[in-house]
């Protein structure tokens, strides 16, 4: 299986979330998905970046979105979002429901956690914690998006 | 890649309708500029705003939520606002998101603005 790995690091600022779905756009394209997977795949993408500038750096300056994409030929694209930020559970979010869409909710919550789960195969997340050679600690939330061809 | 949003907007039937096309990507960086036109159209007092979203390539969670707003804000002030000319990817998440159900759609811009002038002459 032809398989091709590509990283790129973005400051976690709102001005940046079309760079970063731009870029993993253009991987998609060349693995051959659908014009209307392409959009799906970038709407996702910006969505969970979005939520990682807005929940996990909610109170931090200067953080940083590391996204690697495996480009699985013929088969898949997985996409994996990385940050130092807040642990964020999505599952603490309330979940959007889209036949309960009323006057009432004019401040809606959880949209685009419900647009990145039903566009995407498959949505993982986890908290971290990993140990480096000098015995000190960091965390890290890992977010991995699936994407079928 | 860049974010853009053009919004042009344009007076019919005698001030009591508006349509205001929309052009590009509404998302987290451009949204502020359709909230801003469905502010004026609403302040306006026009009893009914058409957005053509024909050109509209790309809709995020941030635009969702303003033309939820800028809908139900409308409501509010007894005026309806309607959705026409969807490209097929912005009309897939509008359906995904329940949208189709609340907001009055129509294939062309021609349709809806038929619809818009028929209801603005019943409340007249």
């Amino acid at each position: 299986m032809d398989v091709r790995e590509t990283s790129l690091t973005i400051p976690a600022q709102i001005d940046q979330l079309n760079v970063a779905s731009g870029f993993v756009r253009k991987i998609a394209e060349e693995l051959g998905f659908s014009a209307s997977d392409l959009h799906q795949i970038e709407l996702a993408v910006y969505e969970a970046c979005a939520n990682i500038v807005q929940h996990a750096y909610a109170h931090q300056l200067n953080g940083q979105i590391h996204i690697m994409v495996r480009a699985e030929q013929g088969r898949r694209i997985v996409i994996t979002l990385i940050d130092t930020g807040a642990a964020f559970d999505p599952r603490t979010i309330p979940a959007y429901d889209p036949q309960r869409v009323t006057e009432a909710d004019t401040q809606v919550s959880g949209l685009g956690l419900f647009l990145i789960q039903r566009m995407m195969d498959d949505v993982c997340f986890e908290s971290c914690v990993s140990d480096n050679r000098a015995g000190q600690s960091g965390r890290f939330n890992r977010l991995t998006l699936i994407k079928n061809l | 890649m860049t974010s853009s949003l053009s919004i042009t907007s344009q007076s019919l039937a005698d001030q009591s309708v508006v349509m205001l096309s929309v052009a590009g990507r509404l998302d987290a960086n451009t949204v502020s500029q359709l909230e801003r036109a469905l502010m004026d159209a609403q302040l306006s007092g026009y009893r009914v705003i058409v957005i053509d979203l024909g050109e509209l390539t790309y809709i995020s969670s941030s635009g969702l939520r303003v033309l939820l707003a800028g809908r139900n804000n409308a409501r509010k002030r007894g005026s309806t606002v309607m959705l026409c000319n969807l490209q097929p990817a912005v009309q897939e998440i509008l359906e995904m998101v329940g949208f189709s159900a609340i907001f009055p759609i129509f294939a062309s811009r021609e349709q809806a603005l038929a619809a818009a002038l028929t209801l603005s002459d019943h409340e007249h």
